[in-house]
């Protein structure tokens, strides 16, 4: 089991939105395929799935915000 | 397959894809270790895990607090910090511990400084050359409030780059950024230019601070009429809420158009996109300039 936690994704910049999910729970991913995108004041970032496997469980849905650190999802 | 938030209008091709790597970790603690300010941090730069990954940072000399108030940028304004005779010793340490071998340094503007912290330049290049022969050092400066004495100190360390940003054309200055002088700034990089042929003059352009394409042309012919090799243009994007809101987002094609127009110009390299920043892959612009 993978956590999927938020990371630094800019300096001084402890939030993000979650804008879009590009998997599904039950959906199948790849390590380095793109699983989340994520909205700052600045830009807007695509996050890569750090693990291979399947998306279990999604605790951020889209639109709600999320601190660095913060529990994402779950792979296994 | 469109994003549910509305991103103010963000289009897509400005999607920075996140590096996770255990380097960018190695390298935010070295820096943190040893007090080393980046402009990558102070400026809430979207390139942040990329080039840390790399362990490519653009250090940010004379501390965090700015004498200006560009209209474009997040780092702090406020009172200067006291002039830290140990930082160069520092800065080299860092380079020493990342293991670059092309290292950036810029700092932030110094109004208050009699030579506008040129000698902290210097002393900086000094460490870095006591550390490695190896290492080639780029520098970026302020406009030492156009006076040319700092500028000619900062040249004679011997950097291989010499970077001064225009940032913007001429008709913003004014109201973008304040206390700086186009003029001003071109003689500093006709200056760099002329000094020797062992140092590359370097400048960078944002756009979507609400230039025209005729402005950026006659920008783009300035910078190379003072002598300029190479050159970035890249995309503005507001660091926070209370800087210059994003007039427009250039497409991917235009940016093209642009570099295009530059390398028509004369420039020998030159980086344009959307995350280009004046010191992203620094090191690979280099060697590009040098056919190396």
């Amino acid at each position: 089991m993978t956590d999927v936690k938020l990371p630094v994704l800019a300096e001084g910049v402890n939030k993000a939105t979650v804008a879009y999910w590009h998997k599904s729970v039950g959906d199948a991913v790849k390590e380095g395929e793109d699983l989340v995108e994520l909205v700052t004041d600045k830009a807007t970032f695509n996050m890569p799935s750090p693990a291979s496997g399947v998306l279990k469980e999604v605790l951020i849905s889209e639109g709600a915000e999320v601190s660095v650190g913060q529990l994402l999802a779950r792979i296994e | 397959m469109t994003s549910v938030i509305e991103t103010g209008a963000r289009p897509k091709w400005l999607n920075k894809r996140l590096v996770l790597s255990p380097i960018f970790d190695e390298t935010r603690s070295a820096l943190n270790s040893l007090r080393i300010n980046t402009v990558c941090e102070s400026s809430r730069c979207p390139n942040l895990t990329e080039c840390f990954s790399r362990r490519n940072a653009t250090f940010l000399i004379l501390g965090r607090n700015c004498t200006r108030a560009c209209a474009f940028c997040s780092i702090n304004k406020g009172l200067p910090a006291r002039l830290d005779t140990e930082e160069p010793y520092r800065l080299a340490s860092a380079a020493k511990r990342l293991g670059v071998k092309h290292v950036v340094i810029t700092s932030v503007t110094r109004d208050d400084l009699e030579d506008g912290g040129a000698s902290q330049f210097v002393a900086c290049v000094k460490a870095l050359r006591e550390l490695s022969v190896e290492i080639t050092v780029e520098v970026l400066v302020p406009d030492f409030a156009g006076k040319l004495l700092s500028v000619d100190k900062v040249l004679a360390s011997g950097p291989h780059v010499f970077g001064h940003n225009m940032e913007t054309t001429r008709r913003l200055y004014p109201a973008l950024r304040k206390g700086a002088d186009y003029d001003v700034s071109l003689s500093i990089l006709k200056k760099a230019a002329s000094f020797s042929p062992n140092v590359v003059a370097k400048s960078g352009i944002i756009l979507g601070l609400g230039e025209s394409e005729d402005e950026i042309r006659n920008t783009i012919l300035d910078i190379r009429e003072a002598g300029c090799d190479m050159l970035t243009i890249g995309q503005y994007l507001a660091p926070s809420s209370g800087c210059e809101p994003v007039h427009k987002f250039y497409r991917p094609e235009e940016f093209e158009f642009y570099r295009d127009m530059a390398i028509r110009a004369g420039f020998k390299v030159v980086s344009a996109g959307s995350f280009v920043r004046s010191s992203y892959l620094a090191e690979m612009m280099y060697k590009e300039t040098k056919g190396c």
